[in-house]
């Protein structure tokens, strides 16, 4: 029974709206979108994190039942069986989770008094021993260091990682990413092996297409369809604010807000004032708050960055930013950890890269593929990327060094390359899509697919030609943050935060050139989302409630990333994170990675709605006797 | 097919007939033991609550290991977490504070918006609070010292409660938890919250330029309470009111509601043992001073400046003999201390609005913060 405690519920004061505020167009269709969400659900228990329709709560707790009478009735060693053999999915849903939990005790299919009886005795040596049904994580584990010996080296004093039991599914074995890129340049190769036939090596295609301009900046504000409702979360994290830290925030704050009203004088002012303040700080507030003056500067002065960017000092950049931090290794991880779920089974796969640059992400998978049970599949990779300035055929260099490893590591390759200016030039027919059931697509896109939002149409183009590639899995890591509002002031201050925080991260963790070149890096993004405008604002992320909003309007499904994909999360965390305040978050079935719980990017994973591919095949000493 | 798989092929077996079982006894036919716990269960709280807490105490058994390790990356991935939030939502907002970086100790602070815009811009966040007298309240989360963080989404919940409920502003401390992180880091953690908490000069009460502090905390985070409040009395620190929910004590004896209720309302003594043998440093027993406050180890309070209590026993608490024990050690010692006695109210009681016990507690508790005007 509810008492009437208006004045205790958080969000039934009358004068507070759910949304904050109550004017704005942007606030009632975040209404709309509660309302239409709510369908049903257990409110107390959705504002917990758990979705259960009030009308499944009966059967809910009824399974609930089952499973505590099923605890009950195992000694201690049956209960942890649950946690080693089972990936778990998605917790908020449920009812479906604890129906999967019950389903990992019992076959699902099997009555011993159902009319089957006969055959009862063969169906369930086909469900215990098929290794979906088991669900053990074995299969689908992506391979890295042996994390026990390394536990020890990383110990540290007063605090241990924790135990882990002698169990093997979890051993690591190779290191992500690193396997074939040293950081001195790029050795010639020579093409000895063309006839090879298992290493099928085509030569790059150019696509054409339309170049930039550089349009007024202070042009209007783009049309509606950039932008999507944004969600209402705002995560802050504050680290160490001193006095001047504080001064120098307003002063930025200040001057974007002058810029904002077009008050240029002010703005100019206070920017020189920025500049002062900056250089008595220390550390990432420093630098980032000299990035901010530096592209407020540009947007006052209208001195527009050149845009786009050289591409080999951009190549050389990202190779850095991979090493000094653990963003792009986690993004590569966790997108592979997915891919090589979708593949399971699968004899023949192709990945189609959208953001290939030097094909860091791809050692790991074909090493995981080459060690899977039954054999690797052969393995295709289509690598999309923009044209380099001095014609260098950069993404075929990057091919060859995949295709000597794939030698080495006995998988059969094949690859192409792809220049494009823009993801939106690509077509379907472009790329040599074999039939579904012969071959298995998974499409990857890391930090790429924001830069469509720059142009109208953009985005959805590539949505419909990734559905037309019938993928099996699209896995897509995006920075976790709204810079994409229509109000300069809000990018201003989101970015302000964001960049802060990742800066903050870098300071712990990184040093000498990895870190001062992954400073540069952001510094040019923080540009880019500060100075610019129109078709050359390509930054332009947007949260994972948003993207979700555009793919499941685009006709795409969530893929939930499970238990065992985070918990290999947290252990590429803790080997390469040099600072304690990495974590991994679990959300929708989406995996973020934070400092200091601000989560800061975001992998997910979709399939089209509509598409199912074709079931892998049994194994054949257990064919079903009927 | 190996001998193993054939073992495990015939335990999952057993299961099934198991569930079979009790599938057809609940429809009417003779109830084993433990259904009449359940059903008792289900008649004291809510049906959600009771999906809720047999939700959390089913997670938590596959978490705790027999051998006394715990599988903390599975309990991350199942613990539902909420992001700080820099935008009002029903008059709060939130922000994660870095308060050590040694440790990588973490603060969500909640504040109740003005109401003027919708948005805050940054340096809002720390904008000094406006009234004569403002209570922080210095939150810590339960979780038996094992599980939840400042950030799960049931405790941020709570805390966004009791900013509208007490107009405070609440400071939810993420500390270490066990058993990675044994005695006396959680207590070490708050002591480093609450002296943190009281240099903030944008927490300054305008009416005498000091912070006005209490200490709250439920399961855990009431043990927690009491022993930094302890840490406070020798440091010149201020601690206004200690507000003890369901706090989390225990003994070597066994106590008869630990005997009585032992299995019947969520809670294990077996699960309780397990958590003390995780906190505690190793080698010592239940009655370590940390878990038992006023036993054979404890230390007298008498005489010395400790804060007034206000204690929540709920009354199907299995610890419920420590908790009044608890409160007897204060009165004996000369200590305030209030006790509000729930009845028919179990652990978790105050995690959902959908009670009575809910209310009146919280009625109690901005009462309490309130009267030091």
């Amino acid at each position: 029974m509810k008492r009437d405690h208006n004045h205790l519920q958080p969000n039934s004061d009358p004068s507070y709206s759910l949304c904050g505020s109550s004017s704005t167009g942007k606030a009632k269709l975040w209404e709309e979108e509660a309302a239409e969400q709510d369908c049903g659900m257990d409110e107390d228990l959705a504002v917990l994190g758990y979705k259960v329709k009030t009308s499944d709560m009966v059967e809910v707790a009824q399974k609930l039942e089952q499973l505590d009478e099923i605890m009950c009735s195992v000694q201690d060693d049956g209960i942890s069986h649950l946690a080693f053999e089972t990936v778990h999915y998605n917790p908020s849903d449920m009812s479906t989770y604890l129906e999967s939990m019950l389903s990992e005790l019992i076959p699902p299919t099997f009555d011993p008094f159902g009319p089957s009886g006969t055959t009862a005795v063969a169906a369930p040596l086909t469900g215990a021993l098929d290794d979906s049904f088991l669900g053990t994580a074995e299969s689908s584990t992506l391979t890295t260091l042996d994390f026990e010996s390394n536990n020890r080296k990383h110990k540290k004093s007063g605090k241990q990682i924790f135990e882990e039991s002698s169990c093997s599914d979890y051993d690591l074995k190779a290191i992500p990413g690193k396997a074939i890129y040293s950081q001195s340049s790029q050795t010639q190769i020579h093409d000895s092996s063309s006839t090879s036939t298992h290493n099928n090596f085509k030569s790059e295609k150019r696509l054409k297409s339309t170049s930039g301009s550089h349009s007024d900046i202070f042009s209007p504000p783009p049309p509606a369809s950039y932008g999507i409702p944004t969600d209402s979360i705002r995560p802050v994290v504050l680290v160490d604010s001193q006095e001047n830290g504080i001064r120098l925030v307003h002063a930025l704050m200040a001057c974007a807000e002058g810029v904002q009203q077009n008050n240029l004088n002010l703005a100019e002012a206070l920017v020189r004032q920025i500049g002062f303040l900056a250089i008595s700080q220390a550390g990432a507030m420093r630098k980032v708050a000299t990035y901010f003056a530096e592209a407020l500067a540009r947007r006052i002065y209208r001195l527009y960055p050149q845009n786009p960017l050289d591409h080999s000092l951009s190549d050389v950049l990202h190779i850095h930013f991979y090493e000094a931090c653990p963003y792009l290794k986690f993004a590569h991880f966790t997108a592979n950890q997915a891919i090589l779920e979708a593949f399971e089974g699968k004899k023949r796969v192709h990945v189609i890269d959208f953001s290939m640059n030097q094909g860091m992400q791809w050692p790991a998978l074909m090493q995981a593929l080459a060690l899977r049970a039954g054999g690797p599949p052969a393995f295709r990779l289509t690598g999309i990327g923009p044209p380099s300035h001095d014609n260098s055929d950069h993404l075929q260099e990057v091919g060859w060094k995949l295709a000597q490893l794939a030698e080495t590591i006995h998988v059969e390759f094949e690859y192409r390359g792809f220049v494009a200016n823009s993801l939106a030039d690509l077509d379907a027919s472009m790329l040599d899509l074999r039939p579904s059931e012969v071959e298995a697509v998974a499409v990857n896109s890391v930090f790429e697919l924001h830069k469509l939002l720059a142009r109208p149409g953009g985005i959805d183009k590539v949505f419909s030609v990734v559905e037309q590639m019938k993928p099996e899995i699209v896995t897509i890591v995006e920075q976790e943050a709204n810079h994409n509002g229509p109000v300069f002031l809000d990018r201003f201050t989101e970015s302000l935060h964001y960049y802060s925080t990742l800066f903050d991260s870098l300071e712990g963790s990184a040093s000498g050139q990895d870190k001062v070149m992954s400073e540069v890096y952001l510094g040019k993004q923080i540009c880019n989302v500060v100075a610019c405008e129109g078709v050359d604002r390509t930054e332009r992320h947007e949260s994972s409630t948003q993207w979700r909003n555009r793919l499941v309007s685009a006709g795409f499904s969530p893929v939930h990333l499970g238990s065992n994909a985070f918990k290999q999360a947290g252990m590429l965390l803790a080997l390469f994170a040099g600072g304690d305040g990495y974590g991994v978050e679990e959300s929708s079935g989406c995996l973020m990675l934070g400092w200091h719980k601000r989560p800061l990017i975001t992998t997910s994973a979709w399939k089209a709605a509509n598409y199912s591919s074709s079931p892998p095949p049994l194994p054949t000493e257990f064919r079903r006797v009927d | 097919m190996s001998c193993c798989e054939l073992g495990l092929f015939f335990k999952r077996f057993c299961f099934k007939l198991l569930r079979f079982a009790f599938k057809s006894s609940k429809k009417g036919e003779m109830a084993a033991s433990n259904e009449i716990n359940l059903n008792d269960c289900k008649m004291v709280v809510p049906l959600n609550t009771w999906v809720l807490i047999s939700n959390f105490k089913l997670a938590y058994n596959i978490l705790r290991r027999p051998d006394g390790t715990f599988n903390r990356h599975l309990a991350e991935f199942l613990d539902r977490r909420v992001p700080a939030n820099a935008n009002p939502v029903g008059g709060v907002f939130s922000f994660d504070f870095l308060i050590d970086r040694g440790t990588g100790l973490l603060s969500r602070v909640y504040r109740p918006a003005t109401g003027e815009e919708p948005q805050l811009n940054i340096v809002d966040l720390e904008k000094p609070v406006t009234a004569d007298v403002v209570p922080v309240i210095i939150f810590f989360h339960g979780g038996s010292f094992a599980h939840s963080s400042a950030n799960s989404a049931i405790y941020d919940h709570l805390c966004r409660i009791l900013v509208g409920n007490c107009k405070a502003v609440v400071v939810s401390v993420n500390y270490r938890r066990a058993p990675e992180n044994r005695y006396p880091c959680a207590y070490d953690d708050g002591w480093t919250a609450l002296k943190w908490v009281n240099s903030r000069s944008w927490l300054k009460s305008r009416k005498d330029s000091k912070v006005h502090i209490y200490l709250a905390g439920d399961s855990s985070g009431g043990n927690i309470v009491h022993h930094v409040a302890l840490r406070a009395v020798e440091s010149g620190i201020d601690v206004l009111g200690n507000i003890l929910l369901n706090p989390m004590f225990g003994g070597q004896e066994r106590t008869e509601s630990e005997k009585r209720l032992d299995g019947k309302y969520f809670v294990t003594l077996r699960d309780r043992d397990w958590y003390w043998r995780a906190f505690l440093p190793e080698g010592t027993d239940r009655d370590h001073p940390a878990c038992n406050p006023f036993g054979p180890n404890g230390r007298s309070l008498e005489g010395i400046k400790f804060p007034k209590s206000l204690v929540v026993v709920a009354g199907l608490d299995l610890i419920q003999d420590w908790q009044l024990a608890y409160v007897e050690g204060l009165k004996k010692a000369g200590q305030e201390v209030k006790l509000l006695y729930l009845e028919q109210a179990t652990i978790g009681f105050y995690l959902l609005p959908n009670n009575d016990h809910f209310h009146v507690v919280m009625d109690e508790i901005s009462k309490f913060v309130s009267s030091d005007c």
